[in-house]
């Protein structure tokens, strides 16, 4: 595989709401590598959610180009597909379903795959093993901590091998301790599992654990700065 | 992937997906029970009254019996079951002159009014379909008792002469708890049930028959009869044949055909089943309209896990299909119980009153429990298809976005 090959490539990308009274998106430009980590941080409005929403094909934006995998998200009739495959999304709410049990709600995404149930246990469990719930795996997740519950979210985001893990604010909910052992699990799992991470955040030390940062200032990318940390 | 072949593994994940669909509508257990509830009243209906108007049919299609008489002779005036005495016994034999006829029978119908049976509900002026709320009681000679319908009894007749044997209808002997050789009160005179019968003529079932001269004798009908049965040589035509005995006697006889006993009945029974299906419709709207409403609650409040359902792939038709699916449970759920409560609440109001469980014998036709699955099917699709599609058709944004 090319690591230097843009996984995610995006000119011009443009979406607004309320009959273009909201420009929450204004000719975004991005370019991500395979395999790269990415932080995004900007002000609350800017645009960042919005941002992901479009690179996890949730949402059609209204002009420009945006290529992730390989595929053209501005023409492509299969975006379920797309999201099935290449996509794993982890929100700053867990948003786990509560009647089902943690084994359950990681194979929820294995459905639209042709996965033999047998073999979606097998996955489902290897990554409960390292997110490190393998002991709570039939318990609901009502009964698990914010941080459990996370890591249960994180394991369902990669449980159909994604090219990317979009991940939305996923420590916003959790107190700083909790979230950086979430963070630290994000980080291994992306180099583990050979996936490119793209992670909205706002806070500072969250986005220095990144490679790259990339600051959304009125739905542009403002500037991009090497993190220190990055090798 | 998938190790075996693709189709093992589609049942698999099939398998799984039915599981989520299960497990769903148990989120909100009060709600899901009111509409389940909702839903039974309407299979209870169903079932309840198909039960019970298919037994009723079932018992006229068993008037029109080969060996019974075609045609009832009455006098003039009286009402089509005549009771009590009005006509001359020696009528029987004069009728036989008539072409075309081959047997006669005269009989006296009377309504006793002292059994057990008549004491609990004598009272009440409506009491079933049985005589004036009594138990009918039928004098007839052994020899005719074919012409009645009755073929075979299990035990004996009584005997022409006797003066304490009567036979009795399975469905009075079952609700009176008695059989051959028991004894019953009747006129305030003991008598000995010497055999019982079942013709699948509901109102002969629920009757009593003794010897003509018994009856005539304790309802001070010396001579007299109610009814003359007839029954036509073998090619003769019915109508004709009754058109002649009311000729041969203007403005005295009249005569009812078996056949038009049951088209009488059949009028009847259709005005039930229409009635039935009228109430029935109500019951699935207001059935259907609880499983709309609690499909479009539960949608609404899962409206975040469908946009989350929707990021990681799901495609809108599983959606759909979750949605759709969930309601069929609710509504089969509401079938199976609705059906339960239907047979045994039927059954059980039929062995705690007699006076309606000595007439009525429910049917248990598998249509009737078809048609009340069906309907419990449709109402599950008409109702969970509205709600499904517009949680299919949810933009997966909005919905995550929603609080
Ligand atoms: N579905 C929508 N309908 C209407 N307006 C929207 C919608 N989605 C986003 N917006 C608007 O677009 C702008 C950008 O929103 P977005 O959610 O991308 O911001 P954000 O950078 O993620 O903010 P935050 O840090 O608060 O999460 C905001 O003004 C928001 O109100
Ligand atoms: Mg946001």
């Amino acid at each position: 595989m090319n690591n230097n090959e843009n996984i995610i490539e995006i000119k011009g990308l443009k979406k607004s709401y309320d009959n273009g009274k909201i420009k929450a998106l204004n000719g975004m430009d991005l370019e991500v590598k395979r395999g790269e980590f990415i932080s995004i941080m900007g002000p609350s409005g800017s645009g960042k959610s919005s941002l992901l929403n479009m690179i996890g094909a949730l949402d059609r934006a209204d002009e420009g180009s945006i290529k992730v995998a390989g595929i053209d998200l501005m023409k492509t009739k299969k975006l379920y597909e797309f999201r099935s495959k290449e996509i794993g999304f982890v929100f700053q709410m867990h948003n786990l379903i509560p009647n089902l049990s943690v084994l359950e709600n990681v194979q929820i995404p294995m459905f639209e795959t042709k996965t033999s149930s047998k073999d979606m246990k097998k996955r489902a469990l290897e990554l409960l093993k390292a997110v490190n719930l393998e002991d709570k795996i039939n318990q609901k997740p009502t009964r698990l901590s914010g941080g459990e519950r996370q890591r249960v979210a994180i394991a369902r985001a990669l449980v159909n091998h994604p090219s990317i893990i979009l991940a939305d604010e996923p420590t916003g909910s959790l107190d700083s301790k909790t979230g950086e052992v979430i963070l630290n699990l994000l980080k291994d799992l992306h180099s583990k599992e050979n996936v490119t991470l793209v992670m909205v955040t706002h806070e500072p030390y969250v986005g220095k654990m990144a490679e790259r940062i990339v600051t959304v200032l009125d739905g542009k990318c403002q500037n991009i700065i090497q993190s220190s940390q990055a090798g | 992937m998938c190790i075996g072949t693709i189709k093992g593994c589609e049942k698999k994940l099939i398998m799984s997906f039915l599981s989520l669909v299960v497990k769903n509508p148990f989120r909100n257990k009060t709600r899901s029970a009111l509409a389940i509830v909702g839903i039974s009243i309407g299979i209870i209906v169903i079932v309840a009254l198909g039960m019970v108007t298919g037994g009723l049919e079932n018992s006229t299609q068993s008037t029109l019996k080969a060996g019974a008489a075609e045609i009832t002779v009455i006098q003039t005036g009286s009402s089509s079951f005549g009771s009590g005495g009005s006509l001359n016994e020696s009528l029987a034999a004069s009728l036989l002159n008539i072409s075309g006829v081959k047997d006669t029978a005269g009989i006296l119908r009377a309504t006793n009014t002292s059994t057990t049976v008549a004491t609990t509900t004598s009272n009440s002026s409506s009491g079933g379909f049985g005589a004036e709320g009594g138990v009918s009681v039928t004098g007839i000679d052994a020899n005719k008792l074919s012409l009645i319908g009755v073929d075979t009894i299990n035990g004996t007749a009584f005997t022409n002469t006797s003066t304490n044997q009567v036979i009795m209808g399975t469905t009075i002997a079952q609700s009176l708890n008695k059989t051959v050789g028991d004894t019953i009160d009747l006129y305030g005179k003991n008598f000995t049930i010497t055999g019982t019968y079942e013709t699948g003529n509901f109102i002969t079932d629920a009757g009593i028959m003794m010897p003509l001269s018994t009856l005539q004798n304790l309802t001070n009908n010396q001579n007299k009869i109610s009814d003359v049965l007839v029954k036509v040589t073998d090619n003769a035509n019915v109508t004709t044949v009754s058109q002649s005995i009311e000729n041969a006697y203007p403005n005295q006889l009249s005569t009812t055909t078996a056949a038009d006993e049951a088209n009488r009945i059949n009028q009847g029974l259709s005005f039930i089943n229409t009635a039935s299906w009228a109430i029935s419709l109500l019951a699935i709207f207001i059935g259907a309209v609880g499983v709309i409403n609690t499909m479009i609650m539960s949608v609404y409040e899962r409206t975040r896990e469908i946009g989350v359902l929707k990021a990681v792939g799901w495609r809108d038709r599983r959606i759909l299909g979750m949605i759709l699916g969930e309601s069929i449970v609710l509504t089969l759920l509401a079938f199976v119980i609705g059906t339960i409560v239907a047979v045994v609440g039927v059954e059980l109001i039929l062995t705690l009153s007699p006076s309606v469980g000595g007439i009525i014998k429910p049917s248990f036709a598998y249509d009737i429990f078809l048609r009340a699955f069906v309907v419990a099917f449709l109402v599950g699709v008409i109702g969970g298809l509205y709600p499904a599609y517009r949680a299919s058709r949810l933009s997966p944004t909005e919905a995550l976005r929603y609080e």
